[in-house]
């Protein structure tokens, strides 16, 4: 089998959001030597870039964007950065994310879908789930060495804890060395001026827009 | 005197088999995967009746007896009360009440400028007077929020806006154990005591699990309401394919897991404390992903699982109506409110609410809510259905009129007349010439004048003096003590 109809076949998993496929698909892979960079961007990352082209056709709905990016993720961490790790290389991602909801909130849908936008799009997401205390996401972001830090909230009482993020940042002192986002129903551009964030998004399609922009990314 | 609503029903589209099934099904998950539960408290509860509890999981396994015997235990009849008695509400089986809003909303169009704006403490209080006012609105919620306030001691300022103004039975939210114990304080105020409130329960706690199957610190409420004696009803939000399967029997099935739990949770707390029903199953929009309200799922998932499985358990029940997806009161919010509460209206759904709620609970529109008012008219008329009985098949005064007569003037006529007729408030069925000579008026502007008349006119009856400082005064305290927790 060539190089490239392997890659094919680890695309073609992720698109038939088949979980066992992809993870048979990208074992193959590695274990025909392919590079891992490469099964990442022609095989994984590809199939997720389709999908989420048909997203945006309208073919394909929300559920298609989550049931082809969670398989993908588990591959890249599971399989391919440990092959990366062993080879001393580092992972190549648009940038670093981590994101949760707020603490005193456990709606964490929305944050989901963002998640797997922003791994669709090439992001490398560390979800650290909901009703997340304050300091955890800061931990986070130190460890991982975060470019962006998302907090989504949907309460009018767990509002208030997106600001509090903004303090904990600023108090460690690593406030500028990540971009801020903040999503949820009740927020808004003006709320997250306010509070001294970065980016806003309506949606989860905005979200990446937005996550792009922040980090200077071309389309 | 309690007023006995309007009994739907008509409509089942799911038969006693089905319903069984649904049952069936979520003893099963209930025994097998259980609830998870972040709440010592909760667990605990559990614990001390046998279910099986796995602590590092924090998981409660329930087995199926406990499910069945609290099933048996809750009460069948619940009258849910005004603080004025002429607005107490008898809840069995069948019997339709509509009710304003539901919890908070982020944003309200203003009456005076059409902005969407965030809401205020006095919105809160001026959106409760409307229900007050509007005749077919028989219990309040909220088509605002205060925003004004801090955010730790919302809900207390919520209930204060409602009980200073309305005098219609108030169904809300108070998360946790201590925002329920202060609420109930100032019901207790303003009935006269712990015992008085127990008769007459001026509020029904509104509490929400966390979808799919786990309990939340917040739903420690249910405990103190049980306790207290005052009923609660569990709202789950089980979103197809979402936090839920995407087939609305399986949301079902979560949702009713979910309502069995709190059920019990709260027959193991006092056996005998009153539970208003709810089996919800609610569609996400698959390219938003933000719930639908005005989604006909929606419609079918609130109505007709809520009314089927709460006539199954013969228990009294809660759903959905009045709402929806439109960010204005425009033709696509007409629709969808009158296909949600046509259809909660002949399902028999008990408590009826999110009336006046637009884009999908973001908006609260008080001009909506007055358009709600007389959709309700309408279901109304059409769940009261057609009566066939003699006096009704009228064959005497058809034979008296004769070939060629007319109807007008028979004492039949005038008899039946105001009871056989919808009549509108609001809806227009002048002609075309009329309306062009009052001013071609959209609906939209005729609700927004009604909406401005009942804001300068109405308040409701106001409580004692010394009762409206007690309960400032509770609010101000917990306000400082929830300010100190942070």
């Amino acid at each position: 089998m060539s190089q490239h109809a392997i890659l094919d076949e680890v695309a073609n998993a992720v698109q038939a959001f088949d979980p066992d496929k992809v993870m048979e698909a990208t074992k193959k892979a590695l274990a025909a030597g392919i590079d891992p960079a490469v099964i990442i961007e022609q095989g994984l990352a590809k199939g997720l870039r389709i999908v989420g082209k048909k997203f945006e056709d309208g073919e394909l709905f929300l559920m298609h964007l989550v049931a082809a990016a969670e398989p993908a993720q588990k591959a890249i961490r599971e399989l391919v950065e440990p092959e990366i790790k062993k080879r001393k290389g580092e992972r190549k991602s648009l940038g670093k994310v981590v994101l949760g909801t707020v603490a005193g909130d456990i709606h964490d849908i929305g944050k989901n879908i963002v998640g797997a936008m922003l791994i669709a799009a090439g992001f490398d997401v560390y979800d650290i789930g909901k009703d997340v205390p304050t300091e955890q996401f800061v931990n986070k972001a130190k460890e991982v060495n975060a470019h962006i830090v998302g907090a989504s909230a949907l309460l009018s009482t767990s509002l208030p804890m997106q600001h509090e993020i903004v303090k904990a940042l600023v108090t460690e002192g690593i406030r500028n060395e990540v971009k801020l986002m903040f999503g949820g129903a009740p927020v808004t551009e003006e709320w997250v001026r306010e509070i001294g964030g970065d980016g806003y998004a309506e949606n989860a399609v905005e979200a990446v827009k937005a996550a792009k922009k922040l980090l200077k990314i071309k389309d | 005197m309690v007023q006995r609503g309007l009994k739907g029903g008509q409509l089942r589209l799911l038969t006693r088999k089905e319903a069984r099934n649904i049952h069936l099904a979520s003893l099963e998950v209930l025994e097998d995967v259980g609830m998870r539960s972040p709440s010592e408290k909760i667990l605990g509860v559990f614990e001390d009746a046998g279910a099986e509890i796995d602590r590092k999981d924090r998981r409660v396994r329930m087995p199926q007896h406990l499910v069945e015997e609290s099933l048996r235990k809750a009460p069948r009849e619940i009258v849910f009360c005004g603080r004025n008695p002429k607005n107490d509400l008898l809840l069995e089986d069948g019997r339709i009440y509509f009710g304003l809003g539901g919890t908070p909303v982020p944003y309200i169009r203003d009456v005076e400028t059409g902005e969407i704006r965030r809401p205020t403490k006095k919105d809160m209080a001026d959106a409760t007077r409307v229900g007050d006012a509007l005749p077919n609105i028989k219990f309040i919620m909220s088509i605002a929020g205060a925003f004004d306030v801090p955010y730790q001691a919302e809900y207390l300022h919520e209930f204060e806006a409602l009980f200073n103004n309305t005098e219609k039975p108030i169904l809300y939210s108070c998360p946790g154990t201590y925002a329920a114990q202060k609420v109930l304080e100032m019901a207790s105020t303003i009935v006269g005591g712990r015992d008085e409130l127990k008769k007459k329960p001026i509020l029904t706690l509104y509490s929400e699990t966390v979808t799919p199957l786990a309990f939340s610190t917040t739903n420690e409420n249910i405990i103190e309401f049980a306790k207290a004696g005052v009923p609660f009803t569990n709202g789950p939000m089980p979103m197809l394919g979402g936090t839920a399967p995407m087939t609305l029997s399986g949301a079902g099935v979560v949702s009713n897991c979910e309502n069995l739990a709190t059920l019990t949770l709260s027959q193991l707390v006092n056996p005998h404390a009153p539970v208003i029903y709810t089996c919800w199953a609610t569609a996400m929009d698959p390219v938003t992903s933000r719930c639908s309200y005005g989604a006909p799922e929606f419609a079918l998932g609130t109505s007709v699982l809520d009314a089927t499985m709460a006539h199954y358990y013969g228990l009294p029940s809660y759903g959905f109506g009045g709402c929806s997806d439109s960010k204005l009161p425009d033709a696509q919010a007409g629709a969808e409110v009158m296909m949600n509460s046509m259809m909660a209206g002949l399902c028999g759904v008990n408590l009826i609410h999110d009336c006046g709620y637009l884009a999908g609970g973001s908006i609260g529109s008080i001009e909506m809510a007055v358009i709600c008012n007389e959709i309700i008219g309408m279901v109304s008329r059409i769940v009261k259905g057609i009566e066939v009985s003699d006096e009704t098949l009228a064959v005497d005064v058809i034979r008296a009129v004769g070939p060629e007569g007319h109807f007008m003037s028979q004492k039949h006529t005038l008899k039946h007349l105001e009871k056989e007729l919808f009549f509108p408030k609001l809806f227009d069925r002048t002609s075309e010439v009329t309306w062009a000579k009052a001013g071609k008026k959209d609906l939209r502007d005729v609700a927004n004048e009604k909406a401005k008349k009942i804001l300068k006119e109405h308040f409701a009856e106001p409580l004692p003096k010394d009762v409206e400082r007690q309960l400032a005064q509770i609010v101000k305290e917990a306000e400082k003590e929830l300010l100190k927790k942070g």
